[in-house]
């Protein structure tokens, strides 16, 4: 396989965990904008383990999926009993923070006589750790694919189980479930925890791919594109959200021809589909047959 | 005490670009429910029109804000048959999604006939500031304001004394109730659509005489400071969008001075985030989405 | 706790930190939005000769899509250099990346503002 192929699957990949990220929450009715900046988060947590401290990558894996937790429970802790948009607007406002609060982020250590480390709006190069060790693309494009495919089996044997149940439940009318007697904040703020860490892992493994990270990588445009991923995909599946990525990046990749109107070809195939399949291709309907 | 006024003043005029944006916005969010995410994107299709026609012919500011009007009017009339129309009973987020979609391609259609990141555009005034004492007016921040009063003059007499306007706000109230009552909905819903164009065009065209530049950044600027401005004084309501606007742009303006820029747009979301977290009175949270 | 340590040793951190430098010329080919760049790569104090370089482009926004294919670059003139052909979208800021293989795996990404005439490197502040 050309490198070229094996970057393209690779970023597909990466985008997918932002994707899974905004589908967890799409379908316990959470509308997010901010999943940008957990995947940020987990960029610039690893990053830093890695190419500052020299700490193993899957370590700095952890330390990023825990810190993605953290931050995307904090934002929702305060800000659990909004609705739709102004939940969504919250997130929007944190995020936002956060992209300013790395465009402030000056740390830098010497190693090797090199300055190494986030430096506000000049970024972050020289993670480069999977270079040093030699990984070849194929390598890391395995590992990419591994570690979503734990998470997406995961999340689909989530979703068979009662949990699961519970939390489309709490999608579609959040007050019946808390009738029934669902504990429906200690249930969301757990999923959004959840979405900061798959977000966050996402974002450790682009950092290291890139081996450069910076601010403006993490903005409203790619948050909004997390959303996009499972709604074009479809919110009846798990694998929506991978079947977006795909399409995003296979059709934005495979059209090079319509150099230069990519953006206008698939922004208007979303905005068409969406007409036809407003819960995506796989949506909960087809999957339902699908399963007969 | 100088600094503090001149502050105000430039805060002010900021404020009121940004409240004409706001009330765009409301006016959609109002009507339909949703947030349009393609509301600044156009705007900015319009100012890439006039500039454009301004690099290529040789006309007066007053053409080419004729050309922005009416291209971010139709673009406006666009995004409303492709992503907010057919989803009018359905889903919020499917509209909101695919209003996104269509960011994309204005953006992309702009970047194609003006690829360069940034382009001059003709100053809405060519002379200096104005001295007034210890302060300076700039005379588009004058114009600015006096803009603003007029068209939030003309909304409110469009919404309180013409019969279209009693439909409006009967839509705005209840949608279904209005829809029940013989208003049609859709007939309402892309007469608004045009009306926050049309103001979302006066406000980037005054911003990008100002300025005296267009960039592509232009449609993600107008959003946020739009979507911010909105939420911060209620969300639907259009005297909120309007206050909303005016109090971000003394906010910028006054923490910028002290804090810097980054810290300046740091403030403005905190401030946000609170305001919802607490969920203070004037929000609106309470009402449904 | 054996496993632990044995687990901890083979994680090890390398203690080799060869970096690559790279620094970039490129002029404007007066067509559209072409742009001849002009590579030279370095290891330590030498040179990078014969390795296999291919370039591509991202925008900061939005870096796995708007970016630009990657091309290969063919040795230059002199020592350590590589050219390649870019075709960019838009002028404005891009964060090239140089991707380096063959007997050395490296990547590389250097901050430049494309305009009219060529490319210049970006300080941001």
């Amino acid at each position: 396989m050309d490198e070229y192929a094996i970057g393209v699957l690779t970023n597909i990949g990466l985008i997918s965990f932002l994707g899974l990220s905004a589908y967890v929450l799409l379908i316990s009715g959470e509308l997010s904008f901010g999943q940008q900046a957990f995947f940020g988060i987990g960029a610039y947590a690893a990053g830093i383990a890695t190419a500052m401290f020299a700490w193993p990558l899957p370590l700095a894996i952890a330390i990023a999926m825990a810190g993605g937790a953290t931050a995307a429970a904090l934002v929702a802790w305060p800000t659990l009993r909004l609705r739709g948009l102004y939940f969504a607007m919250a997130t929007l406002a944190a995020a936002e923070m956060f992209r300013i609060a790395f465009e402030l982020l000056h740390w830098q250590v010497e190693l090797g006589g090199e300055r190494v480390g986030p430096d506000g709006t000049q970024g972050f190069r020289g993670i480069r750790w999977i270079f040093e060790r030699g990984v070849e693309p194929l390598g890391f494009l395995a590992l990419v694919w591994l570690l979503l495919l734990a998470f997406v089996l995961g999340i689909w044997w989530m979703e068979r189980s009662r949990l699961g149940a519970t939390l489309r439940a709490v999608g579609a009318d959040p007050e019946l479930a808390r009738s029934l007697g669902v504990d429906v904040e200690r249930l969301k703020l757990a999923i959004v925890a959840a979405s900061g860490a798959l977000a966050a892992l996402g974002g450790a493994l682009f950092a290291h791919h890139n081996t450069y990270i910076e601010p403006r990588n993490f903005d409203l445009m790619l948050g909004v594109h997390s959303l996009a991923y499972p709604l074009i995909g479809g919110l009846g599946t798990v694998l929506g959200p991978l079947l977006g990525a795909a399409l995003d990046i296979g059709v934005l990749e495979g059209s090079r021809f319509l150099q230069g109107y990519r953006m206008i070809v698939f922004g208007g195939l979303v905005a068409l589909l969406l007409i036809f399949r407003p819960r995506g291709l796989l949506d909960e309907n087809l999957v339902h047959r699908l399963k007969k | 005490m100088s600094d503090f006024l001149q502050n105000t003043l430039d805060g002010l005029a900021a404020g009121a670009s940004y409240a004409l944006l706001a009330l765009g916005f409301t006016l959609i969010f109002g009507v339909l429910r949703r947030a349009n995410l393609s509301y600044g994107p156009a705007i900015m299709f319009g100012a890439y029109a006039a500039a454009w026609t301004s690099l290529n012919f040789h006309v007066g500011l007053g053409v080419l804000f004729a050309v922005m009007l009416a291209t971010t009017v139709l673009a406006g009339a666009y995004v409303e048959r492709l992503a907010f129309a057919p989803h009018r009973a359905g889903s919020a987020v499917a509209a909101m999604v695919a209003s996104f979609a269509l960011w994309m391609q204005f953006e992309e259609v702009a970047t194609l006939v003006l690829p360069r990141h940034l382009y001059a555009f003709p100053a809405l005034y060519e002379g200096g500031p104005l001295p007034l004492g210890a302060l300076t007016v700039r005379v588009e921040a004058l114009v600015m304001i006096g803009v603003a009063i007029a068209i939030c003059g003309a909304v409110w007499w469009l919404l309180y004394r013409t019969r279209f306007g009693a439909a409006v706000r009967a839509v705005i109230d209840n949608p279904i109730a209005a829809g029940l009552s013989g208003i049609s909905v859709p007939a309402v819903s892309i007469r608004i659509f045009a009306l926050a164009s049309a103001i979302g065009a006066v406000a980037g065209f005054l911003i990008v005489t100002t300025q005296e530049q267009v960039t592509p950044m232009l449609g993600m600027w107008s959003t946020l400071k739009g979507l911010l401005a909105m939420m911060l004084g209620g969300l639907g309501s259009l005297p909120g969008a309007v206050i909303g606007g005016l109090a971000l742009g003394l906010i910028e303006a006054h923490s910028q001075w002290y804090l810097g820029p980054q810290l300046r747009d740091f403030l403005a979301y905190f401030l946000l985030f609170v305001l919802l977290a607490v969920r203070a009175p004037w929000m609106n949270t309470r009402s449904a989405s | 706790m054996m496993k632990l340590l044995v687990l901890a040793a083979l994680l090890a951190p390398l203690t080799v930190h060869a970096q690559t430098r790279a620094d970039m010329q490129c002029k404007a080919t007066g067509k559209d939005l072409i742009y001849d760049c002009t590579i030279r790569l370095a290891r330590g104090d030498q040179p990078l000769e014969g390795a296999q370089v291919s370039v591509g482009a991202d925008m900061p926004s939005m870096p796995m899509a708007h970016n630009v294919k990657p091309v290969k670059a063919r040795p230059g003139n002199g020592p350590g250099e590589y050219l390649a052909r870019l075709d960019l979208e838009m002028t404005g800021e891009w964060a090239v990346k140089v991707r380096i293989s063959g007997k050395v795996r490296d990547q590389v990404v250097l901050h430049y503002r494309f305009d009219e005439r060529g490319a210049r490197p970006i300080r941001r502040r």
